[in-house]
């Protein structure tokens, strides 16, 4: 039997850590399909999904801390990962250039994050075999 | 591979923010030439209404986004036939609507389904 084709995603999570499990899933799916030889080609964070991006996160403890488990995985695997910039300046997510640009007290969003515009997504899901979305549930 | 976006919006307009950021993605693929179309479903089906007054709540309308829609290139906004009855004397007359028979037979003619 000839070995199955590699493919390469893209991942986009709509759905934030702590009100939705979609950044879990997405995680998930992302380490079964890379030890399975797949490649994760870039991961897009939009709507909600931004929140996933803030580096001041502080869960509890004796809780998973869902932007530090997926930082980690996108450093160790060298993924890009982008965050949709219209998505996380309405939500309070910036960087240190768009904190500046807008005069704001703090920026939450770091490497590696990048901030960018729907392009971005457009030209992941061009690049990949196959996109998908992780969202949060439906309020 | 060349793509083929149907945006799928199944949830009423204002309620929350993931309608408007469908039709920016779906925006965007048509600005960059894709072939894109938008499906409305379920109480996404009231984005669809004429006389819309969201000023009341503080927000902008929908409408004007909607109807923008084929100068940014969309191909066609698509309802379920049997939905479409909910808000038939309703609709914005604006509005160029396509009724499907099949949901899953359009979605066949689609290589993604954005469904936020």
């Amino acid at each position: 039997m000839a070995a199955e084709e590699a493919a390469r995603f893209t991942l986009v999570i709509t759905g934030a850590p702590y009100s939705s499990q979609a950044p879990q899933t997405a995680l998930y799916f992302a380490r079964a399909a890379v030890t399975a030889g797949h490649t994760i080609a870039q991961v897009f964070l939009y709507g909600d999904g931004v929140h996933l991006a803030s580096s001041l996160a502080s869960p509890p403890s004796d809780e998973t801390d869902w932007p530090a488990e997926w930082r980690a995985f996108l450093g160790e695997h060298r993924i890009p990962a982008t965050c949709c910039i219209a998505s996380a300046l309405r939500r309070g997510l910036l960087d240190e250039s768009e904190a500046k640009r807008y005069a704001k007290p703090a920026s939450n969003i770091a490497a590696p994050y990048q901030v960018a515009g729907l392009g971005d997504w457009l030209a992941a899901t061009q690049d990949s075999t196959r996109t998908l979305y992780f969202n949060g549930g439906q309020s | 591979m060349s793509r083929r976006y149907l945006f799928v919006i199944d949830r009423a307009p204002y309620g929350d923010w993931s309608g408007r950021e469908t039709l920016d993605m779906a925006l965007s693929a048509a600005a960059f030439d894709q072939p894109v179309a938008l499906l409305f479903a379920g109480p996404g089906v009231h984005w669809l209404r004429g006389g819309q007054l969201p000023k009341a709540i503080e927000q902008k309308t929908v409408s004007r986004n909607l109807a923008a829609a084929a100068i940014f290139g969309l191909e066609a906004l698509y309802v379920p036939e049997d939905e479409l009855e909910r808000i038939r004397a309703d609709a914005d007359e604006n509005l160029e609507i396509n009724p499907v028979a099949s949901i899953r037979d359009l979605e066949d003619q689609y290589t993604d389904v954005v469904r936020l």
